[in-house]
Formats: structure tokens, C-alpha cells, sequence
């Protein structure tokens, strides 16, 4: 079964009906937003019950539209928290990818700008890493990017989208080593995006970000995780009743081959480790279970079928 | 921009001017400087690096008065202000402090002033200047094209006088015939420092 994400967007009267609908079809659901009269799930579905969804829903006027970046976790990399940069582009940016489902993190570097005095330290490198991607704002000068890229990449493992003033062309020329995504006629800029060339650049940028996901998640797919990571969040949830009492957004944030837990590790790590899955299999047996580089948060790593023998 | 006579952005690389064209512009406009600056050439050079902007301002000979920014209603033993705009009330009230003393002064909310017993024309307290725009321009200014540089470039060399204005800023400490460079941008408007 094929789990593909996607966005439900309806009203508040019977959308219990749709939840129990995905539920019962073996989908999960990531989040649940309810705006006033409005309920927004992200949600993973099985692939062929799409249109019965879309079916089912349309006499309450639900909305089914497909959302590649659900179930991600995108680092949202400003060269500062200044308003040079904040909250044009990166907030707009930020905000545009978490309106399609990703979970956005904005990471701001201690010495991210300048050029001589640029820096990342191993903290910012450790929290880039925990993501599924980093996108990186840089500048609107070549020489610049040029410069800063290599020592911004030292040591980062996860793909990375780069945005930058100059072309798509002359980002490729000069960021070594090359990265994954290029955007290029993003730089810094200190308006809002609303009109629409504007909205197309934002675009650009969720295609690029897409692109570069549906590659990873196609490596993934060739060495298939041990559990889904959805499934295991809806476990916790069951299991860890103290995920309940936590009052962040979103608790347990799903990512494509993992989890972040919100609780502290200390507490909480060795009761994950021997939360049983099923027929006794534990989650330690599956996942690596780490303390993560945010506050004192839990990363649950899934691990592959090659290294466990084990799918559930 | 059509406020301002001369507006360049001079840098090596084409694309990073044009950005910074509109960057410079986005920031006066939304500090509400565009109207003070008659000249301005902004010159960056990310290799050096270097951020040299040299402006000539427009004179400010307006001072804002209470009637600028209040509707006054002169009543029976006492005068209501309806405030229209706040920037300036701060400052009113201060005047109004100095001049009638706090007992006689009062604010019921946020866009009333009340002025008991005061012996004066309505058209007097009109005319009461409470503030000169001209006096944070520098201030104002400054603030603004820290925005506008690149971030990185924090070490700044500022010269303000009436008329006009040089901010240098850079990543490095700036060079000794920084001062050469400043007055060739200003030859480029057809001014002198």
C-alpha cells in the first residue's frame, strides 16, 4: 500500500466522518488545524483511495488536494534573525512552504553574514542535519555566495536548496561543492510578496524543494524504513500519553525517514526505547532514539529494512 | 522616485545593483525619506567590501504646529483637542505641560487632550510649534541605510552636515583613501563634500 500525501480542506460539521474514513483506510493523520469554522488535515492516504476520500467528502464540501511536502521537515536556513532579512524573504518564504504542509524551522546562523566573518558552528550544523532539507537565503551578490557556500555546507549531510539573488545559471557556476536545488532571483529583498511574479518566485521554490524531496523519498524507497514514521507517531500518541500534555503545535513532527518527539530525553528516551510495537518488537529494535540539538527534544530515527530485517 | 533628482547604485556585478536599486528605494519609501533626499549614489563593492552611499538632502524649513496634527474646539472654560495624528503627541504634550502646567492639562483617551481655563485664542495654540522633523533626520537616515547595506558590513564611518551626507560602511576596517573614494562619488552627482 502506497501512503501519498495530502491536504483535506473542509468545514467543521462532520469532518469526523473524513477522519474516520482515512483512519479506517489505513492513512494517517499529521496534523489537524481547526480555524473557526474550517478543518485543514494533512494527512497520508493510501494511494488508490484518493477518489473514494473525494467521494465521501464532497457532500460536506471537503476539498482533497495533493501535498508532497506533508510529513517534512524543512530547516529555513536566514544568515540572521536582523531585519535585513526577517521578515522578508525568509519569513515569507517560511511561511508560503508550511501553507502546503511542511513543517518549517527557521535556523539563524550566529555568523551568518558578512563575508570574511562567516561561520557555522557545530550546534547550527547538528540542527541543519536533523531536517529531511535545509534551504538556504543567501545574498544578491555572486561574490558573496562564491565565498560563503563551501564554509555554509561544511559538514551539512542533508540536501540543500539554495536561493540567491543572481540567476539559476551562475548559482550552479559558482557554489561548490554543488548542492542539490538552485533558485535563482531570490535574494534579499525588503518588500512583501504578494504580486504575482513574486508568488511565481515562491512557487519556483516549493517545485525546486519538491523535486529535490521526491528524490529522497525514491532513495528511501529502495531500502524501505522498518515502520512508517506516521504509524509510529499515532503509536506514541497512543502509548506516551505524556505527548498529549505538551502545548508546542505540533508534539511529535513527523519527517520522511523519522520523528521528532517534544518531551525531554532524559525522562522520556528510555520508556520510547521499550514501547512495544508489535508482537514484541520494541521501538529500539527499529529506531535509534537520540537526544536532539533542539532544546531537549527526542529524535527517533527509523531504521532501514537492510540494517533491522524487520518491516511492520 | 520622483522626488529625488539623482538616484544611482553603482556595483561591479550588474544583477547585485539592480537589487539594491530596489532595496534603497523599498527602505526610504518605507522610512518616509524619499521626500528629504534630493541626491543619492550608492556605491557597493562586495569584493573589497565596501557600501558608500553619499546623498544631498533637500532643506527642511517646515516645523509641525498643534493645528497640524489636532482639530481644536474651544468650549466654555475649557478647549477639546481631537487628535488626528500621534507622532507629534508626545511632544504636544510636553508644550502644552511647560506652558499651562500638568493641573490643567488632561487625557481622557487616546486622541483627546483637554486644556482647562486657558486664557489664549484657539488660533494661538494652533500655531504652537511642538516638533521639527528635521531635527531626528540624520538619526532616521542612518538607521535606514544600515538596513539598506549588507548585512556583514558593520564597521561605519558617517558624516553628516546640513545638505548633505556620506555613510561608509564595510566588513573589513576601511581603508585610509576611503575619503578619496567618497568625494569621487559625490563629483558623480556634480557635488563636492
Amino acid at each position: 500500500m502506497t501512503l501519498v500525501p495530502v491536504t483535506y480542506k473542509g468545514g467543521i460539521y462532520q469532518h469526523d466522518i473524513v477522519i474516520d474514513l482515512i483512519e479506517d483506510l489505513g492513512g494517517y493523520i499529521v496534523q489537524k488545524h481547526v480555524l473557526a469554522q474550517e478543518v485543514v488535515l494533512q494527512c497520508f492516504v493510501p494511494k488508490d483511495d484518493i477518489e473514494l476520500i473525494r467521494e465521501i467528502s464532497r457532500p460536506i464540501f471537503g476539498e482533497v488536494t495533493d501535498s508532497p511536502l506533508v510529513g517534512t521537515e524543512i530547516a529555513i536556513v536566514s544568515m540572521s534573525l536582523e531585519i535585513h532579512h526577517l521578515p522578508h524573504p525568509s519569513c515569507d518564504i517560511a511561511e508560503y512552504a508550511r501553507r502546503i504542509g511542511a513543517k518549517t524551522n527557521m535556523v539563524s546562523l550566529a555568523r551568518g553574514p558578512g563575508k570574511r566573518i562567516t561561520g557555522l558552528n557545530d550546534e547550527e550544523r547538528d540542527v541543519i542535519n536533523e531536517h529531511d532539507i535545509a534551504v538556504y537565503l543567501m545574498g544578491n551578490f555572486e561574490a558573496c555566495i562564491e565565498h560563503k557556500m563551501p564554509i555554509l555546507l561544511r559538514g551539512i549531510e542533508v540536501p540543500v536548496v539554495v536561493c540567491g539573488g543572481p540567476d539559476k545559471e551562475t548559482l550552479v557556476r559558482i557554489i561548490d561543492p554543488p548542492v542539490e536545488g538552485y533558485v535563482g532571483g531570490v535574494g534579499r529583498f525588503m518588500r512583501r510578496t504578494k504580486e504575482a511574479d513574486q508568488l511565481d518566485k515562491l512557487d519556483e521554490i516549493i517545485a525546486e524543494i519538491t523535486r529535490v524531496l521526491e528524490k529522497k523519498r525514491e532513495d528511501l524507497a529502495k531500502d524501505p524504513l522498518s515502520v512508517s514514521p506516521a504509524r509510529l507517531m499515532n503509536l506514541i500518541r497512543e502509548r506516551v500519553p505524556a505527548i498529549l500534555e505538551v502545548t508546542s503545535p505540533t508534539p511529535l513532527t513527523v519527517q520522511m525517514a523519522g520523528l521528532r518527539v517534544k518531551l525531554p530525553y532524559d525522562t522520556f528516551a528510555p520508556e520510547l526505547r521499550r514501547m512495544e510495537i508489535e508482537d514484541g518488537i520494541t521501538l529500539g529494535d527499529i529506531a535509534e532514539v537520540v537526544p536532539s540539538r533542539m532544546r531537549d527534544y527526542i529524535i527517533v530515527r527509523v531504521l532501514p529494512f537492510s540494517e533491522t530485517n524487520i518491516v511492520i | 522616485m520622483l522626488a529625488v533628482e539623482y538616484f544611482e547604485v553603482e556595483c561591479p556585478e550588474p544583477v547585485g545593483a539592480e537589487y539594491y536599486k530596489q532595496i534603497t528605494n523599498d527602505v526610504l519609501l518605507d522610512h518616509n525619506l524619499l521626500k528629504v533626499i534630493d541626491k543619492l549614489h550608492v556605491y557597493i563593492d562586495p569584493k573589497v567590501p565596501v557600501f558608500i552611499a553619499v546623498g544631498i538632502l533637500k532643506p527642511i524649513t517646515t516645523v509641525v504646529r498643534v493645528g497640524d496634527i489636532a482639530n481644536i474646539n474651544p468650549q466654555e472654560g475649557k478647549m477639546t483637542l481631537v487628535i488626528t495624528d500621534e507622532t507629534y503627541l508626545a511632544a504636544m504634550l510636553r508644550v502644552f505641560w511647560e506652558r499651562f502646567g500638568k493641573d490643567r492639562v488632561e487625557q481622557p483617551d487616546r486622541f483627546t487632550v483637554i486644556l482647562y481655563n486657558v486664557t489664549e485664542p484657539a488660533s494661538e495654540i494652533e500655531n504652537l510649534v511642538i516638533g521639527h522633523p528635521g531635527e531626528s533626520l540624520n538619526k532616521d537616515l542612518i538607521y535606514a541605510f544600515r538596513c539598506v547595506a549588507p548585512e556583514g558590513f558593520r564597521l561605519r564611518s558617517e558624516r553628516f552636515e546640513p545638505g548633505k551626507f556620506s555613510f561608509v560602511a564595510s566588513e573589513n576596517t576601511l581603508v585610509e583613501g576611503i575619503d578619496e573614494l567618497v568625494k569621487a562619488k559625490f563629483a558623480l552627482m556634480g557635488e563636492t563634500p
